[in-house]
């Protein structure tokens, strides 16, 4: 990833949090609508938490040598 | 007779009845015919359509088309035609014909009017889709190709038993929604539907297989066993609310282990069960909405998994490896499959311009709209996750990852390309012409994707997963390694089964036989001079005692029996 990428990736971003805050300032539909940002935070939240539980599991009950069944 | 041929579902089998006897160097093209034959019977067979037949006195009805089957129809009969062209370089007759049977056996499924006819099409996709398994002739496919068939005789099994005990109660075979109530027949074909649905825990039958199929049997089979599996739950069991759980769950099971596994074609797979369970959760919910949500799911599912399944095909055809540690830097070495591949892999995470994002969020949404929070939070965590591994982790450690790789890359046959091309051409269109899909919805749709909520709701997810998946990518590094799955419980147990099932039944019947020998053996040595012990005068010590009477003293024995049987019969 050069930096340039990282740069659109954050405009990007900042252009979602611009119609967040202003033509969807009132929008309702479900409790976490109140929650400023609640879709990025989910996102990153979720995929961490991901990652954690599946190398977790991975680690400590599922993960066998690839010859296992054989 | 003339309407019977005219069943899609028929014409394909025809068509896999017919290419045995075409020239090898005709099959391949001759093999397209019958899917877009099909696809033309699909579309103007207008509803209400139906074609009908007689068998031990029940009253079949082999096809019944509406806005339902339609869809389904449509969507078999495309993809039979797309695999059929990523297949075309593929010489080999078995697998040409048992594909055409397959995707017949689907369409069949679809049309079926009837419980007999559908679970005869069931049936016919189980066994011709194991053919594609076997195909590969390797020791893993073998295995696997048998649990799969076993798993699927038992799903069949399930779902017939469910028929005949719901024809017993109910006296009708009719294809019709059952209303929500846990009798034994409705549980037998629920269950058995379920199977081919792939919910957890009956899903291990398509982790365990389809990463091991041939490259093209892989993109059939991606296609149809789960999607005729959700159009007969659309078509059966709308609104049965346990559905709702075991989608949503499913939705994140195939998503962990997704992340856990390191094999690309085991991570499409557990894609799908991840995938089927959006459907199966909008399939519990019920509403129009919803069902018309877990429709067009299926339909743009189809669509960009068999796109996936025919990149990373690619990749394993090019290569000779799916295995993720043997694989990245390939970028300069495959840059075409890459963007074909990553049309798929936007599409599946539901990113806005693609065909998942046109039903995808409709299928969530009406979680929503149910007024289950829950359960669309559970779904919206499940696509977190499935850009995380077909969207980012799957192409990073192919395709980039490591600056160079000497493995040696075998060029692809062109029709690989024109098919990969056909399918994202397709995601692509849906993506940007969301109404060409949803004209055919089932029920009317009241929905628009591109709203600014949408979007940025969609675009704030896949911008900070995907912040999260480069800060954490180490920890998704490839390795060799297997990940247990239920199917641990009778893969590990199969000694014990054998043991118990056929080394005891053996060691049983060993033993049985050696008894009866040894009583024939006694009975024979008794009996072989029975004057022996009848004249108790006979002197034992006497060695010609010992030596069998002559003809003429058993004869007179018997005739002696005769007379007194007949005298005390007659007196």
């Amino acid at each position: 990833m050069k930096k340039i990428h990282w740069i659109i990736l954050g405009v990007l971003f900042v252009i979602t949090l611009g119609f967040e805050f202003t033509v969807l300032a009132d929008y309702d539909s479900h409790w976490w609508n109140a929650i400023p940002a609640f879709y990025a935070i989910f996102g990153f939240v979720c995929c961490t938490a991901i990652v954690y539980v599946a190398k977790f599991i991975a680690k400590n009950i599922v993960n066998r040598d690839i010859n296992y069944y054989d | 007779m003339i309407e019977f041929l005219t069943i899609p579902g028929v014409i394909l089998i025809t068509g896999a009845l017919l290419l045995p006897f075409l020239p090898e160097k005709i099959r391949p093209s001759a093999f397209l015919i019958f899917p877009l034959m099909a696809l033309f019977v699909v579309f103007t067979r207008p509803d209400g359509y139906t074609v009908t037949g007689e068998l031990l006195n029940y009253e079949l009805v082999m096809m019944q088309a509406d806005s339902l089957s339609r869809i389904f129809g449509i969507i078999f009969a495309i993809t039979a035609f797309v695999a059929g062209v990523y297949a075309f370089h593929m010489k080999e007759l078995g697998q040409q014909s048992n594909a055409l049977v397959y995707a017949g056996g689907a369409l069949g499924v679809t049309y079926a009017g009837d419980l007999l006819t559908l679970v005869i099409f069931w049936e016919l996709m189980a066994v011709s889709s194991t053919w594609l398994i076997w195909a590969r002739r390797t020791k893993e496919s073998d295995g696997a190709g048998m649990r799969y068939l076993i798993y699927h005789i038992l799903g069949g099994g399930l779902l017939f038993a469910g028929i005949l005990w719901h024809l017993a109660t109910t006296g009708s075979l009719a294809v019709e929604t059952v209303a929500q109530d846990y009798s034994v027949a409705n549980v037998l074909m629920l269950v058995g539907v379920c199977v081919n649905a792939a919910v957890i825990p009956l899903h291990t039958w398509l982790a365990d297989a389809y990463p091991k199929a041939t490259i093209t049997g892989s993109v059939f089979m991606s296609a149809f066993t789960t999607k005729s599996a959700v159009y007969v739950l659309v078509r059966m069991f709308p609104g049965w609310e346990v559905l709702i759980w075991f989608g949503a769950a499913m939705a994140l099971y195939g998503v962990i282990y997704a992340v856990i596994c390191k094999d690309i074609r085991e991570i499409l797979a557990y894609h799908i069960v991840s995938q089927v369970g959006f459907m199966v959760c909008g399939i519990g919910i019920g509403t129009e909405m919803a069902l018309n949500g877990a429709t067009a799911h299926a339909y743009s599912h189809i669509l960009y998994k068999s796109l996936l399944f025919m990149g990373t095909g690619a990749v394993l055809y090019a290569t000779g490896t799916s295995k993720m540690v043997h694989l990245g830097g390939l970028f300069k070495k495959m840059p075409y499959t890459f963007g074909l591949y990553m049309v798929g892999a936007l599409s599946i995470s539901g990113i806005p311009l693609f065909n998942g994002f046109i039903s995808k969020g409709m299928t969530i949404d009406a979680a929503g709209y149910a007024g289950n929070e829950t359960a669309m939070l559970m779904l919206l965590l499940a696509s977190v996750g499935t850009w995380l591994s077909v969207g980012l982790k799957l192409p990073y450690f192919t395709w980039f990852d490591k600056t160079e790789n000497d493995i040696e890359v075998k060029k692809l046959p062109v029709n690989m390309y024109i098919a990969m091309g056909i399918a994202a051409f397709a995601c692509i269109f849906y993506g940007l012409f969301p109404n060409t899909l949803y004209i055919y919805l089932p029920f009317e749709v009241d929905y628009e994707p591109y709203t600014i909520y949408h979007l940025v709701e969609v675009i704030q997810i896949s911008l900070l997963t995907f912040l999260g998946f480069w800060l954490l990518k180490k920890k998704m590094a490839p390795e060799l390694i297997v990940a247990l799955d239920v199917d641990w419980f009778y893969r590990k147990a199969a000694p014990a089964t054998r043991l118990v099932f056929v080394k005891k039944v053996d060691e049983f019947f060993d033993k049985v036989e050696e008894g009866i020998l040894a009583i024939a053996r006694w009975l024979s040595a008794k009996f072989q001079n029975p004057m022996v012990w009848l004249n108790p005068f006979t002197k034992k010590g006497n060695e010609a005692s010992n030596y069998s009477p002559a003809m003429d003293v058993v004869m007179s024995f018997i005739l002696l029996s005769f007379l007194i049987f007949a005298i005390v019969y007659f007196v």
